[in-house]
């Protein structure tokens, strides 16, 4: 009987110490190298080598040439070109096709300043537009001069992927093609 | 009977009250010296579960990067997943290829030196040595190994204030490597 009794009191005492260091240990270690942000990536292409869109005929009406929809953004906003056209502007026939509108922006310091912003909403509406009369289209040229941040043409990606109209998505030009700065 | 009268005489007044507190304290004493073995299993199982959640998150983590105030990423509402690829970091202060800083950045500009043409030049000569360097070990493996395939995918990843000019050397200069197709990390938004 004391036998047995001696037997289960050392089955009950077994270390723990080394293996609770070791998980204590590792933990902190873990969590410091883990990242804290989620990523996400954007598929982008470089333009191909092809036949140029210029070897179209000559008599070809405007409405059968290549949608090729291009997006240029400029210091003064967003130039919209489709089937080698500019899109006009109808109040500045000269300016941009989407001009800068008056919004808040995040500085260096991360407080929110007044200043020009693109005006990505009209952006995105007008794109819907174009996904409307050519569903098939999901290719876009998206283009900027050199001296425009990075952080705008993921904005202006990211206006031109998908339009959120509340729960519904709706899929706009998801294929990116960046091409070389504007002259 | 006069014996037992002493004898209840010596009994102090307050004999019940005393005996309680002894009985008391002896309890109390006890049960100290007793001492049970704190139960660790309980704490055991949350710190090993914790364990696991995190080596697994480790784990499947194609790319690592640290923000810092000289690497900012863009916030996108992309919802594409990493792969695990070649990556060029471009920082306020360096471009980086898998962890081996290659040159430096300045005011978003790579010194003229750097680059095949000058200032006005797109090919930036230690970027494409490198990228040529890693493509080619990617091609070497892929030669050895038939799950590794060498697509042409690079992963680009900028800091927001990066200007378009540097971005499109990174991208011509990458495409003089065989890269094609490129991927931009972004943190994600998920609204």
């Amino acid at each position: 009987m004391a036998k047995k009794k001696r037997k289960v009191e050392a089955m009950q005492e077994i270390n723990m110490k080394p293996a609770m260091n070791l998980i204590l240990i590792l933990i902190p270690l873990l969590l410091t190298s883990m990242e804290a942000v989620k990523i996400a990536v954007i598929n982008v292409a470089t333009p191909q080598i092809g036949p140029s869109s210029e070897a179209a005929p000559p008599d070809q009406r405007p409405e059968d040439r290549p949608l090729k929809l291009t997006i240029a953004l400029t210091n003064r906003g967003i130039t919209v070109f489709a089937r080698d056209q500019v899109v006009e502007n109808e109040n500045d026939p000269l300016g941009p096709t989407i001009p800068k509108i008056e919004g808040q922006e995040m500085d260096a310091e991360g407080n929110m300043q007044n200043a020009m912003v693109y005006d990505l909403a009209k952006l995105t509406e007008m794109l819907s537009d174009f996904k409307d009369a050519n569903p098939a289209e999901e290719n876009i040229i998206i283009t900027a001069e050199p001296n425009i941040k990075f952080r705008y043409i993921v904005e202006i990606m990211d206006s031109s992927r998908d339009m959120r109209d509340g729960e519904r998505t709706k899929r706009l030009f998801p294929n990116v093609v960046l091409s070389a700065g504007v002259a | 009977m006069t014996e037992e009268k002493k004898n209840y005489e010596l009994i102090p007044e307050n004999y019940e009250e005393e005996m309680l507190k002894r009985r008391k304290a002896s309890k109390i004493k006890g049960r100290d010296t007793k001492s049970e073995d704190v139960n660790m299993n309980s704490l055991m199982d949350i710190l090993t579960i914790m364990l696991v959640f995190l080596l697994k998150s480790y784990a499947t983590d194609p790319i690592n990067i640290t923000p810092s105030s000289d690497l900012e990423l863009v916030r996108s509402t992309s919802l594409l997943q990493p792969a695990a690829t070649v990556t060029v970091t471009v920082s306020k202060s360096a471009i980086v290829v898998d962890n081996k800083p290659v040159l430096v950045v300045k005011d978003g500009k790579v010194e003229a030196s750097q680059k095949r043409g000058g200032e006005d030049g797109f090919f930036i000569i230690p970027l494409n040595r490198e990228l040529v360097n890693a493509a080619e070990s990617k091609r070497r493996l892929a030669s050895v190994n038939p799950s590794v395939t060498f697509d042409g995918v690079c992963t680009i990843v900028m800091d927001g204030d990066t200007p378009y000019r540097l971005l499109t050397e990174i991208m011509y200069t990458a495409g003089q490597a065989e890269f094609n197709n490129f991927k931009f990390a972004t943190i994600s938004q998920e609204s």
